[in-house]
């Protein structure tokens, strides 16, 4: 069950940067970059944490998570900062 | 160390979520309002890692119960994502 949907949620995520991905394309704006590989980082990093689940490097999963998240924060920062 | 990770994980998916709640309120970009509802249940999903991992590590496993509020999480981005389109 745990694994069937750590595979749904890492398809989901991948599916979610590939629609980011194409308003990168359309746009050009960095914004949807950012989004777009944050959901890629965090797809992956799931499905390494299902293969190696259980194992002592667990809290590095959750390290490279932060990073994911962090280039949300990043993407929204300069967003902000070019408007104003 | 490891329980410094997991609150910092909560911490930022809860940045993530107020700075771009915060971000639609100004632009009003419906985009913007699906990512942070996805953000929303990331938060629930890190807060429940910390309640797994930290507060309660032997006495429950809530790993079934973060894992479905994740996939609910995502799923609602990519049904905005799909809705929004054009």
């Amino acid at each position: 069950m745990d694994e069937m949907l750590m595979g749904a949620i890492a398809v989901a995520s991948l599916v979610a940067g590939l629609f980011f991905f194409r308003f990168w394309r359309s746009s050009r704006d960095t914004f949807f970059l950012f989004f777009a590989l944050s959901f890629w980082i965090e797809a992956a990093n799931r499905v390494a944490l299902t293969v190696l689940f259980g194992s002592e490097f667990e809290p590095v999963f959750y390290l490279v998570r932060i990073v994911a998240y962090g280039l949300i924060v990043v993407a929204i920062l300069q967003k902000n900062r070019k408007r104003s | 160390m490891a329980e410094v990770v997991y609150f910092l994980c909560a911490l930022t998916s809860l940045s993530c979520f107020v700075l771009l709640f915060r971000a639609w309120r100004g632009s009003g970009a419906r985009l913007l309002f699906w990512s942070s509802m996805c953000f929303a249940g990331m938060t629930v999903n890190n807060t429940l890692l910390v309640l797994d991992k930290v507060v309660f590590p032997t006495e429950v496993d809530l790993g079934t119960w973060r894992l479905a509020v994740a996939l609910a999480a995502v799923l609602l981005l990519v049904f905005g994502l799909v809705w929004e389109e054009e």
